[in-house]
């Protein structure tokens, strides 16, 4: 298992992998020279505070995103340098989980589970089509529904049929943004086990961004935490949770900092910043 | 104040740059998808939505402008005692002009908006990541569709307000205004030739690939949140109305200058 700083060097039989990848929003520097790699069949999952740059990352290892500087690999081929239709090839080696579902409101659930299917015209017996998708479904638990449009399911539902929609091309990498983020523990749950079953039963190689530590903890065979840019912790779970940094600390036991009490103390009372009824008479 | 304006020149030059780059794509990818049968379904999809829903707006629009020409042309010419030349100056003025413009502006508020709010809407909740995502190209799945629907049923919505306007041009002309109609016709039948009807009908490509490309482009680079998505709506809406008028004035040159060079003696009677 890769420590912290030594992460960066012995990469090379990674899956997936990123050499010094910078990332610049503008003047604003979100991912600082950030080398990693991902080893094939385990889970790595990527915690942080929000707006630290999780999702960012992640979108760059499908180059969803394109770096400002550094490399990134897939299989030991250099991938950041292809043209969208050559990366679209590699792509269907991906699956994606998006945050919000990214599901197409105008398409029923079987719609678009096929959609990737279909795009790619892996199948065009459409009674495998039709078996195939009820196994995705059945895989998430949610066979039967079918012809349910996104805008009456839950949002639990969404997202374990935006699963079923990325394990439709059977991928090697599944990528999860945030997968447990406004779900219920329960859910969350669900969630969990999903992302767990997946990697038991198809060997997936499965990266996962979220700052919920019960999720991290419970589907992690890696933790890597991102802050300012940098990895400043890589390890398993018990290394993550003895870890020294402060900040480490502070995050995975949800403590707000010294400094950010601070500002709230400075910031004067509650009463000072309420408008009163007497604010607003001339 | 001078860098500002240059920050907004600079900034305004490399929007340009970046929907130069998008239209010349979306140019390339629907060529590309004419020839792809499997793509049919979705550019057929797109025609309904956006042609066939169309026709009764523009029709109306068609029908208003004529009557309007009529109303207010009509004392003109008969204080000349030249009410019977009444349906030259309509029919020509609706089938070159007005039709296709205001048809095309009407297009570009009713089918420009949708394109915009929709592609923005799926920009900001990520469902074009997602299609990218599953190694599928965007501007094929999304894009091409829409323009080709677009080329291929604009200039038919222009025959269609073209229509309307001739009617409603006639019905004012005719019915209120007591106008011969045999006279009416036959001085319409040889003041309007097929080269006006057509020049009508051609910039009616350019102005629906005009209309769906501005309207993709602001819904792929909307910004987030439902005032990003309602103001691409609205740039989208006035970006199209300019370039329906600028595409007007410019065709209108080329034309004139094609029709100088083929028949100059006519051009001069």
């Amino acid at each position: 298992m890769n420590r912290d700083g030594e992460t960066n060097n012995a990469n090379d039989g990674a899956l997936l992998l990123l050499k010094n990848v910078t990332k610049r929003f503008g003047t604003k520097v979100v991912l600082n020279a950030i080398s990693l790699g991902i080893e094939k069949g385990k889970t790595t999952v990527v915690i942080g505070p929000s707006g630290c740059g999780k999702t960012v990352l992640v979108k760059h290892l499908i180059l969803l995103l394109r770096p400002s500087g550094g490399e990134v690999y897939f299989k030991g081929e250099r991938i950041d340098n292809l043209t969208e239709t050559e990366l679209n090839k590699v792509r269907t080696h991906y699956g994606f989980l998006f945050q919000g579902g990214a599901l197409f409101d105008s398409l029923s659930v079987k719609e678009n589970i096929i959609f990737p299917i279909r795009q790619h015209g892996v199948i065009t017996d459409w009674e495998q089509v039709e078996e195939l998708v009820k196994a995705k479904l059945a895989m998430v638990g949610l066979d039967g529904y079918q012809n349910y449009y996104p805008a009456n399911l839950s949002g639990g539902q969404r997202k374990r049929v935006a699963l079923a929609r990325a394990i439709a091309l059977n991928p090697e990498v599944i990528l999860y943004d945030e997968p447990t983020t406004g779900l219920d523990p329960i859910r969350s749950d669900v969630i969990n086990e999903l992302i767990l079953k997946l990697q038991r039963e198809l060997g997936v190689t499965a990266v996962v961004v979220t700052h919920d530590m019960t999720s991290a903890y419970k589907v992690a065979d890696r933790i890597i935490m991102l802050h300012n840019g940098k990895v400043i912790a890589d390890g398993d779970a018990d290394h993550i949770r003895n870890h020294p940094h402060p900040t480490v600390q502070q995050f995975i036991n949800g403590q707000v900092s010294e400094d950010d009490l601070a500002v709230l103390r400075m910031s004067g009372t509650v009463s000072q910043a309420q408008f009163l009824p007497r604010d607003f008479e001339q | 104040m001078i860098g500002m304006v240059g920050a907004r020149t600079i900034g305004g030059v490399e929007n340009m740059g970046r929907f130069a780059r998008f239209f010349l794509r979306s140019m390339i990818v629907s060529v590309r998808t004419c020839a792809s049968v499997p793509a049919y379904p979705l550019i057929w999809t797109q025609m309904n939505i956006i042609g066939v829903r169309s026709v009764p707006v523009v029709m109306i629009t068609g029908a208003f402008v004529g009557m309007t020409l009529a109303v207010q042309a009509y004392d003109q010419l008969a204080g000349m005692g030249l009410e019977e030349h009444l349906g030259v100056l309509i029919n020509v003025a609706v089938v070159k002009e007005l039709g296709p413009v205001l048809a095309a502006v009407m297009l570009a508020g009713r089918i420009g908006g949708a394109l915009t709010a929709e592609l923005g809407t799926m920009n900001v909740t990520e469902q074009i990541d997602a299609i990218r995502s599953m190694g599928t190209d965007p501007v094929r799945y999304l894009v091409a569709p829409r323009v080709l629907a677009c080329l291929l049923l604009t200039p038919f919505l222009i025959i269609y307000a073209d229509l309307m306007g001739i009617v409603g041009g006639y019905f004012v002309s005719v019915v209120q205004f007591g106008i011969n109609s045999r006279a009416y016709w036959s001085f319409s039948a040889s003041g309007v030739e097929l080269w006006d009807v057509s020049i009508g009908v051609i910039k009616g490509v350019f102005f629906g690939v005009a209309i769906a490309a501005i309207s993709c482009y602001k819904g792929f680079t909307c910004k987030e949140g439902a005032q990003g998505v309602g103001q691409a709506c609205t740039e989208a809406f006035v970006a199209s109305f300019i370039s329906i008028l600028a595409l007007d004035f410019a065709l209108a040159v080329i034309f004139k200058a094609i029709y100088n060079t083929f028949w100059p003696l006519k051009s001069l009677v």
